[in-house]
């Protein structure tokens, strides 16, 4: 079986495994769900589980603790609900980065040349740029021992900005130029 | 902005995934015919920039940030056609590589930023360029925003009416229509404004460098 094959069946099985977590509303089969995912994943299960939980920390526990402030007011709360959200929203965000992990993204999109290119090109430029927002940041957080000001905040976004710009720019010129000196506009 | 995964019922997500199935085919048809030479690494590059953008955390009054978008920009340089097909790229790439926003919700991302948002900057920028180009750059920035912003209030908004026991509970996102609409879009009515100057920046490089027609 061909390698963009074999990716695109298990992104089809990712799709699958994803609506069919929409559609149990049972949270302990959620997370009986989670534990088989992660007793299957293999020796990657630990850094998988670490950034599913670290991605997904943020909005489920604004929205849990939305939930339980405004439900408890209004003598709504349930517990069943909170752990069904949160064992869906980690069972599918570990999905994902399981999935990603295992198969190459470019072999899922190998049937058309044009998103194939598009996709590699803004991958290898998006991991480039990620590395560049962490470091500015670092920068910035290494250079202010105290909280900073929104002043400071804003001007460190906008050079932020500025750069990630600049890189821009000139990577599409120089991807441009490796691109026609190896004849890949040529028909 | 972006909606993660398991906030949104099936009902919802799976007509979304029908209707963007339908843009996605109109977008992606005639692809390589219609992106010319150097467009292409263009296209790639700005499809990162969009996403790295999206890294780049703008302060908020009360403690809180948010993050531009780039899809206006994308939209004023490329059409609304590359502009969906790249920034659906991008939310596929926030999705899968860093856990940000869901692949169930990618169709109702991708229709409300993608499309919905670059519509809105292009109604904008013709609407007023007339008058001053870059109050159009600008106005295309900030609605592009706003308008997005407000449909992902909408569609969170309608969660609980269309997902929920028989006892009330919710089973998907838990608030409604006059909890999302001022959380998500008074937010973004500023975050509008940081988007719009980096789009009138960008904008302005694109055009020294004629990238874009004048």
């Amino acid at each position: 079986m061909g390698r963009g094959l074999t990716a695109r069946i298990l992104f089809v099985l990712y799709l699958g495994a994803l609506v069919a977590a929409t559609l149990i509303h049972v949270w302990w089969l959620l997370a009986a769900a989670l534990l088989l995912s992660v007793t299957l994943a293999g020796p990657a299960r630990w850094h998988l589980l670490r950034r599913t939980l670290l991605s997904a920390l943020a909005f489920n526990l604004a929205v849990s603790a939305g939930y339980a402030v405004m439900a408890v007011w209004q003598g709504t709360f349930s517990a069943q609900y909170l752990l069904l959200l949160n064992s869906r929203v980690l069972l599918m965000v570990f999905l994902g980065f399981w999935f990603i992990a295992r198969v190459d993204l470019p072999a899922v999109v190998s049937g058309s040349p044009g998103l194939s290119f598009l996709l590699t090109v803004a991958v290898a430029q998006a991991l480039v740029l990620r590395r560049q927002v962490h470091d500015f940041e670092q920068a910035f957080t290494s250079r202010n021992p105290r909280r900073p000001r929104t002043g400071d905040r804003l001007r460190h976004a906008a050079a932020q900005g500025q750069h990630l710009l600049d890189q821009s720019l000139h990577a599409a010129d120089e991807t441009a130029l490796a691109m026609r000196s190896r004849a890949c506009f040529d028909d | 902005m972006h909606i993660p995964d398991g906030f949104i019922a099936p009902q919802v997500y799976l007509p979304a995934y029908a209707l963007a199935a339908g843009a996605w085919w109109w977008s992606a048809r005639g692809l390589r015919r219609r992106l010319e030479a150097e467009q292409v690494p263009r296209l790639a590059m700005l499809t990162a920039l969009a996403y790295a953008l999206g890294l780049v955390m703008i302060p908020l009054p009360g403690g809180t940030s948010g993050h531009a978008l780039g899809v206006a920009l994308l939209a004023l340089l490329f059409g609304v056609r590359l502009c969906f097909i790249a920034y659906s790229m991008v939310l596929v790439l926030q999705s899968l590589l860093f856990g940000a926003g869901g692949i169930t919700a990618l169709a109702i991302n991708a229709l409300t930023m993608g499309l919905t948002g670059s519509l809105a900057a292009l109604a904008a920028y013709h609407g007023l360029r007339r008058f001053n180009e870059s109050v159009a750059v600008l106005a295309a920035g900030w609605l592009s925003v706003v308008v997005s912003a407000l449909l992902i209030a909408v569609v969170l908004g309608l969660q609980p009416m269309i997902g929920q026991r028989a006892d009330g509970s919710p089973l998907f996102f838990p608030f409604g229509l006059s909890i999302t609409l001022p959380a998500v879009l008074l937010p973004h009515l500023l975050i509008g404004i940081g988007e719009a100057a980096l789009t009138l920046l960008i904008w302005r490089f694109a055009r020294a460098r004629k990238w874009a027609a004048a």
